[in-house]
């Protein structure tokens, strides 16, 4: 029975902290709760209310482009810095460090550093107008918003994949690949044929973490636009923000809330699902 | 994915590379490519500090580069009372964070590892369950119950609700589960209570696990914008990170802007430069995120 206090700290923050509030994400999802605490039931009116709501719909079309551009994005840059630096021989470990660097750091901070690079008299456009070209508006134009914001993320997270895929790279054994060059394979067979197959774990696992990570964007996009220009960045987080605390609509801001564990839970199932079928 | 599985094939690859250099691309331009992308990669950092160095009314990078450097933004952001209170308030978060989810969790997860007591399967389920569900997701209701406890704008409000954290446990049981039995019932029949245990052979046995989990959860706080964001209302809790979203607009100088995310950032590149291999190990064995 020691074994149960052992765990009884750990126990009651998740009961009260994450728990009760999961729990109370779907009950508060069917009120109308709202700042003041009052509230009534009013069933699945939140989630009739979603199909009905412009903004909402807008969303998450916004969400779902903007992980169509980040996560190809970020699987090419982390599988590139892979590559190179498991095939690299000098200051390996050096580069490892610069790349991973942005990690570390925060993605208000990135936020921060690339609103300037982006801005009209920012470096970005100042290196531009050097060459005679621009001024361009990053994060002015509807049609450049989510790449500019998308690149962002790739630049502070890039380091992390980058890493998992290195030790899925690394845990392919020498030997097959030295094989293959004997039988006469070329890099681009080699690559096609021993490594990529090999390293399908890992960019699946890669792939997983960043599109669950892509839904849940909101620092960049809150210091960076703010949704905007013209609602191009008003993702279905930035929305849930905004919900709750700029209208204090409690009720339907959880039950945006909802939709985003939604979203996550399918690709975390479709992910159990394909590594079930991998392994029997 | 494990260390051990990866070492020797590692030390194989290098012997078969050595002997014979790649034709079809050859180790000079990889390196040069490869540095040169790891330098795009922290040209941002690189101008952030150029600017911050720059005198505040003159022009600066790209336009030109600044005739002198000072270190006057500095100064004026580290005086600025506001500024200071952000720095306490994050390493407040951070730390204390730090403390209480290395003991919890490394209680927890012994316990998950190697002891027997009823549910325990059930709830380590639970907890595994519970990292599905994203906090945003929980967001509204989380904060309403803080409010409700009277918990907004208090320190116990900002940094309890962050504690309770799967990932951690996870990591812990997975270590603990690999100490041999042995230790613990040696312990055990010379007498030791559990407790006794768990301070004297668990404690120090993980020493290596808890510094590179006390390094993520230092950087998961430090880096951490939402929670802080609707936990702190007013001006006295604001974190680092939230204050610096504060920071914009014509009364804010660029280069005191840049000096301000310069100071943030340092903490982070302290613990980067001092446990890069701890960080970097344990991603590639765990994918810890």
């Amino acid at each position: 029975m020691t074994g149960l206090l052992f765990v009884l700290p750990m126990l009651v923050l998740f009961l009260i902290f994450r728990i009760a509030p999961t729990l109370g994400a779907a009950g508060m999802s069917l009120t109308d709760y709202k700042v003041s605490g009052e509230w009534s039931f009013v069933g699945v009116d939140n989630y009739a209310r979603l199909l009905d709501d412009p903004l909402f719909l807008a969303s998450l079309r916004t969400t779902l482009l903007y992980v169509a551009i980040y996560v190809p994005l970020t699987m090419l840059v982390s599988l590139g810095t892979a590559l190179m630096l498991n095939a690299a021989i000098y200051a390996k470990g050096l580069f490892r460090g610069m790349l991973f660097l942005p990690y570390v750091t925060s993605f208000v901070l990135a936020g921060v550093i690339w609103r300037w690079i982006y801005e009209f008299d920012g470096l970005l456009n100042g290196l531009l107008a050097k060459v005679d070209l621009g001024p361009v508006g990053f994060l002015e134009q509807s049609s450049l918003v989510l790449p500019a914001l998308a690149v962002v993320s790739v630049w502070k997270g890039f380091g992390y994949s980058m890493l998992i895929l290195l030790a899925g790279l690394k845990s392919i054994p020498g030997s097959y690949l030295e094989a293959a060059r004997v039988d006469g394979a070329s890099a681009w067979q080699r690559f096609r044929r021993i490594t990529l197959p090999l390293l399908r774990p890992a960019l699946f696992f890669v792939l997983i973490i960043e599109t669950i990570g892509a839904f849940q964007t909101f620092d960049t996009i809150y210091v960076m636009t703010g949704g905007g220009p013209a609602r191009a960045s008003y993702t279905l987080i930035y929305g849930l923000y905004e919900q709750g605390f700029k209208f204090f609509d409690f009720g339907y801001a959880a039950t945006l809330g909802m939709v985003l564990f939604a979203m996550v839970l399918i690709v975390s199932l479709v992910q159990r699902r394909l590594l079930d079928r991998g392994t029997s | 994915m494990t260390i051990t599985a990866s070492r020797p094939t590692t030390t194989e690859k290098k012997k078969a590379a050595a002997p014979a250099p790649r034709r079809t691309f050859g180790k000079w331009p990889l390196t040069v490519l490869l540095g040169l992308v790891s330098i795009l990669t922290v040209s941002p950092f690189l101008v952030m500090l150029v600017v911050a160095l720059s005198p505040a009314s003159s022009p600066t990078v790209p336009a030109q580069w600044p005739s002198e450097l000072t270190f006057d933004n500095l100064v004026r952001t580290l005086s600025a009372s506001g500024f200071i209170g952000w720095t306490m308030n994050s390493l407040i978060y951070a730390l204390v964070s730090v403390v209480i989810i290395l003991i919890t969790a490394s209680m927890a997860g012994y316990a998950f590892a190697k002891k027997r007591f009823p549910g325990r399967d059930a709830l380590l389920w639970v907890f595994l369950a519970t990292m599905m569900v994203p906090f945003q997701a929980t967001l509204i209701p989380t904060f309403v119950l803080v409010s409700d406890l009277g918990g907004i704008d208090t320190y116990w409000g900002l940094i309890v609700p962050t504690l309770a954290n799967s990932q951690a446990v996870f990591l812990m049981r997975q270590f603990i589960k690999d100490l041999p039995d042995e230790l613990f019932d040696a312990a055990r029949v010379d007498g030791a209570s559990e407790w006794l245990v768990y301070w004297r052979i668990v404690v120090p046995l993980t020493k290596p696990i808890l510094a590179t989990l006390g390094v993520f959860v230092f950087l998961w706080h430090w880096n951490d914008f939402l929670w802080p964001l609707v936990a702190a209302q007013g001006d006295a809790l604001r974190t680092l990170t939230v204050g610096l979203t504060t920071l914009r607009g014509e009364e804010v100088p660029l280069a005191v802007l840049m000096a301000s995310a310069t100071i943030s950032v340092l903490p982070c590149l302290l613990v980067f430069a001092l446990l890069q291999r701890y960080l970097v190990n344990s991603i590639a064995m765990t994918g810890l995120k």
